[in-house]
């Protein structure tokens, strides 16, 4: 409207050219492109890395907080509980959490979760930190990515074998479980090498099972035929051997413990969860080397009629010397036989198939069809002194001829009743009275008496005046047959030497007939046989010793009387006996005597000259070759008087090494020994009297 | 009604020739590019403005959604350690009984910054549309923006003075969360867009359309 009024130009309407849509947009816009990418890349990242969503079921969830709580693995925080809730029906308490998207795929089936509290025991405090910074959730999983789970059921306290640990894991079977706890110690040689798990009741009620863990490499040493036994506690032995007290490590005294040990190699490699028995103590565990505990058994029973006190829950079943198997059960049952009740003790057997010779893989019911057969052709049962001891009893199963013909009954709680035979119980004492009377009756106190008496006759025999001065008279008879000898009268007399040689001759036919006697060995043979009494006697004292050691208070009292006995006077009769032999052989006179002995035989020569230029030289001749045959005879004779102490030598050497075996700080046996080696130096001095006999024959030429 | 009339009486710069240098205020005639005083570069009208605006508005509002999602604060005490975004915060406080505080941080954290988007955007688009407010209204409500614009930042001054404070290992510590930055940015980027708005559209709009 104005422009029309107005005359003037109109203005100039002058506008920039519109410059193009991408000339106009600002740089500022890039701020918001910038702010939107980082928030949108923060975001994705955040979200990326956002960690996978697992549920975790507790019975109990305490100190566990949204929010606050995190989980851990290996210490290293790897994840956060995001919430806590109670599943349908309250059962459980379900913990929701995030962990580390790294790890999930490692969160598997073996995956376990459980809480971290405090925890104190006697192997130790744990989880001490979490006392100020709150419980946290510990997880634990193998090395191995498997199939991730999201739902986990959490344990109620850690789990003492980890996932990720090299070891076997073996199961233990015990009659009882008040001595195992969990996480008690399983030692080898004193060394710890793994733990038990919680023990639990088996599902047959009768046993404890109880898993235990073994580390690696220790696992190695665990075979089929490795043995486990408890440690618990403390043991208390009293026997022979003094008291012994045994006491494992301080953890185990209270917690218990289990040991095992391989004593026989050869075994198969265990694999997981294989079945071992656990021993009460260590020596049942070795001796159990050769039981098979994971078979089946059979169950029979047995009734007496007398008291089966000495039998008890354990005791072995022998089949022919054979252990088959143990006694379970001992009972008092009333059995009606012929209308009248009658109380009768049962003993409940198990009995292993495999042990009666069924092979491997015997079942109950083969060793039962075995069992049923071979009592109608007379299989019994009794009971037997198992240790002469304890008075200890155990069950033999044996054949008995002739028996009465008895079947297989089964009583009404299914088992096999197997028939009895008359028991064989040894009763300690009389055995070992008997074993007494043996070594009392033995002629101990004769044989002394006599050796006294031999050891008097020697004394006598060197102490008689006449044999000691038998040098002096030889010298004075020499003297007087040189003088006779000379005499002129002499030479005419060769038949009366003639007729004396024959003497001779006779007289060492005599001797020799008494040296032979003696050496066919009727006192010889007697020593020997005397002294094989006595070495049986050792040997029943041995045997006996053995097995009773109170005998040897009784052994004691034997030796005292041993002791008793006149030895001394015997040592002493047999010294001066000795010394006797001693003067006799040293004195001058018997040294004087070869010399005389020389000058009577140059004499004889002289002598024989002259009686050879005569003419009885022939017969001199003849009577000389008499007397040396006699002589030769004689000392052929002598010479077996040192086989003959050879032989008592021999003996008593035997008899030595019999009571060395019998025992070396014995005081009997040392008493027994020194008794022989005074007998051994009797015969010695016989020896040496014979030597000296033998020396100077002529002392028994001249009659003496 | 009188402002309808006021504008009427009205002449802008522009129509009457003139440019105001928008750093020193000197008024110049059309000719000079620059100041004659300070020599700033002098505008009639800055009509990428409004691009910048919308651009710095943006940033902010990006920067502003992470604020509120992340926590603000990261306490640790002995055994618990807790973060607390900004709504968080608020809830918390009105459940510990401290309303007036819990007033005070929502309407500076919340109610103002979401003010400011709202009305910044708003004015944005009133240049380029019809608006229904009238130009003195909205030059009072872009004065308004303007000057709120600095106390947004008293959840931040929050933030860095406890965390400066409360340092004492790990009996006690406060920490700025992920958020606090944000929100610092967001703040910044507000501030930014409400100064790049060049007020003098309010008025050329409605006088384009009354002229015409």
């Amino acid at each position: 409207m104005s422009i029309e009024q107005n005359q003037a130009p109109a203005d100039m309407d002058v506008r920039a050219v519109k410059r193009p849509f991408w000339q106009r947009i600002s740089l500022v816009w890039l701020v918001p492109v910038l702010a939107l990418i980082l928030s949108l890349g923060v975001a994705y990242q955040n979200y990326a890395s956002r960690g996978v969503l697992i549920e975790i079921s507790f019975e109990n969830a305490s100190g566990v907080a949204a929010d606050e709580t995190v989980i851990k693995y290996r210490d290293v925080t790897i994840g956060r509980v995001e919430k806590v809730e109670f599943a349908d029906g309250l059962s459980d308490v379900l913990v929701h959490a995030r962990v580390d998207q790294k790890l999930a795929s490692y969160l598997d089936d073996d995956a376990q979760f459980w809480v971290v509290r405090p925890d104190v025991s006697v192997r130790g405090i744990t989880g001490l930190d979490t006392v100020l910074s709150g419980v946290y959730i510990e997880g634990n999983w193998d090395k191995q990515p498997d199939e991730a789970q999201s739902r986990f059921v959490g344990l109620e306290s850690p789990p003492l074998i980890r996932a990720d640990q090299p070891g076997t894991i073996v199961t233990l079977r015990a009659p009882d479980g008040s001595a195992l706890a969990k996480g008690a110690p399983l030692l080898h040689k004193g060394i710890q090498v793994g733990y038990l798990e919680s023990p639990q009741l088996a599902f047959n009620g009768k046993d404890v099972i109880v898993s235990a863990f073994i580390e690696a490499p220790f696992d190695a040493r665990v075979t089929s035929n490795t043995r486990f036994w408890d440690t618990s506690g403390f043991s208390l032995n009293f026997g022979a051997g003094g008291v012994s007290l045994d006491v494992s490590s301080i953890a185990s005294l209270i917690e218990g413990g289990i040991a095992f040990d391989t004593v026989v190699s050869g075994g198969r490699p265990v694999v997981d969860d294989q079945v071992f028995d656990l021993f009460n103590d260590e020596e049942t565990a070795r001796s159990s080397l050769f039981s098979r505990p994971n078979q089946a058994v059979l169950d029979v029973t047995v009734l007496f009629e007398q008291s089966v006190s000495g039998l008890s829950v354990g005791s072995e079943v022998r089949f022919q010397g054979i252990r088959i198997g143990q006694v379970t059960d001992l009972s008092a049952s009333v059995e009606e036989t012929g209308g009248v009740q009658a109380v009768r003790l049962r003993a409940n057997l198990a009995i292993e198939p495999s042990r009666l010779g069924l092979g491997e893989n015997a079942t109950p019911d083969d060793a039962a069809a075995f069992l049923t057969d071979y009592v109608t052709r007379g299989l019994r049962a009794r009971m037997v002194t198992g240790n002469i001891l304890s008075g200890s009893l155990l069950v033999e199963l044996l054949e008995v001829e002739n028996a009465r013909a008895q079947t297989v009954t089964k009583t009404e709680d299914g088992y096999y009743i197997i028939p009895t035979t008359k028991s064989e119980i040894t009763d300690v004492a009389a055995t070992a009275d008997g074993v007494l009377d043996r070594i009392n009756s033995l002629p101990v106190e004769e044989l002394m008496s006599g050796a006294i008496d031999m050891m008097d006759s020697f004394e006598r025999l060197a102490n008689d005046d006449d044999l000691r001065s038998a040098p002096a008279s030889l010298t004075a008879l020499m003297d007087e047959a040189r003088g006779l000898i000379a005499n002129d009268d002499i030479q005419a007399v060769p038949a009366d030497v003639r007729g004396a040689i024959a003497e001779v001759r006779q007289s060492v036919a005599e001797l020799n007939a008494v040296i032979a006697s003696a050496d066919d060995a009727q006192i010889v043979s007697k020593l020997a046989s005397t002294l094989e009494t006595a070495n049986t006697a050792v040997a029943n004292i041995e045997e006996a010793t053995r097995n009773l050691p109170e005998i040897t208070t009784q052994i004691e009292q034997l030796t005292a009387k041993a002791n008793a006995l006149e030895l001394d006077q015997l040592v002493a009769n047999a010294t001066s006996t000795l010394n006797s032999i001693d003067t006799l052989i040293g004195s001058d006179a018997t040294a004087d005597l070869p010399a005389s002995v020389s000058a009577a035989l140059d004499e004889m020569r002289l002598f024989l000259a002259e009686v050879r230029e005569g003419g009885a030289v022939e017969n001199v001749n003849a009577a000389l070759q008499s007397a040396s045959a006699a002589a030769k005879a004689l000392e052929t004779s002598v010479q077996g008087l040192p086989d003959l102490s050879a032989r008592a030598s021999r003996l008593v050497t035997e008899t030595e090494a019999v009571i060395a075996s019998f025992g070396e700080r014995s005081r009997f046996s040392n008493e027994t020994i020194g008794t022989l080696r005074d007998i051994q130096a009797a015969a010695d001095a016989v020896t040496n009297l014979a030597r000296t006999i033998q020396r100077n024959p002529s002392s028994l030429l001249t009659g003496r | 009604m009188a402002s309808t009339e006021l504008n009427q009486h009205l002449i802008t710069a522009r129509e009457a020739g003139l440019i105001a240098c928008r750093r020193c205020g000197r008024l110049h005639d059309a000719q000079p590019t620059h100041c004659t005083r300070c020599g700033a570069p002098l505008e009639s009208r800055d009509f990428e403005s409004v691009q910048k605006v919308w651009a710095w508005l943006f940033a902010g509002i990006v920067a502003y959604f992470p604020a509120n999602l992340y926590p603000m604060l990261r306490t640790a005490t002995l055994n618990e350690h807790s973060e607390s975004t900004i709504v968080g915060g608020v809830v918390d406080l009105i459940h510990h009984g401290s309303v007036g505080i819990a007033v005070i941080v929502f309407v500076a954290s919340v109610l103002i910054p979401v003010g400011k988007f709202i009305a910044i955007a708003y004015l944005a688009i009133s240049i380029q549309n019809k608006s229904v407010l009238k130009q003195h209204q909205r030059h009072k409500l872009y004065e308004v923006v303007e000057f709120v614009g600095r106390w947004s930042m008293i959840d931040v001054f929050v933030v860095a003075i406890l965390s400066a404070l409360v340092q004492l290992d790990s009996i006690a510590s406060i920490n700025p969360g992920v958020a606090a930055f944000s929100f610092a940015i967001s703040v910044v980027f507000t501030m930014l867009s409400a100064q790049s708005f060049d007020a003098r559209l309010i008025w050329d709009v409605d006088r384009t359309k009354h002229v015409n």
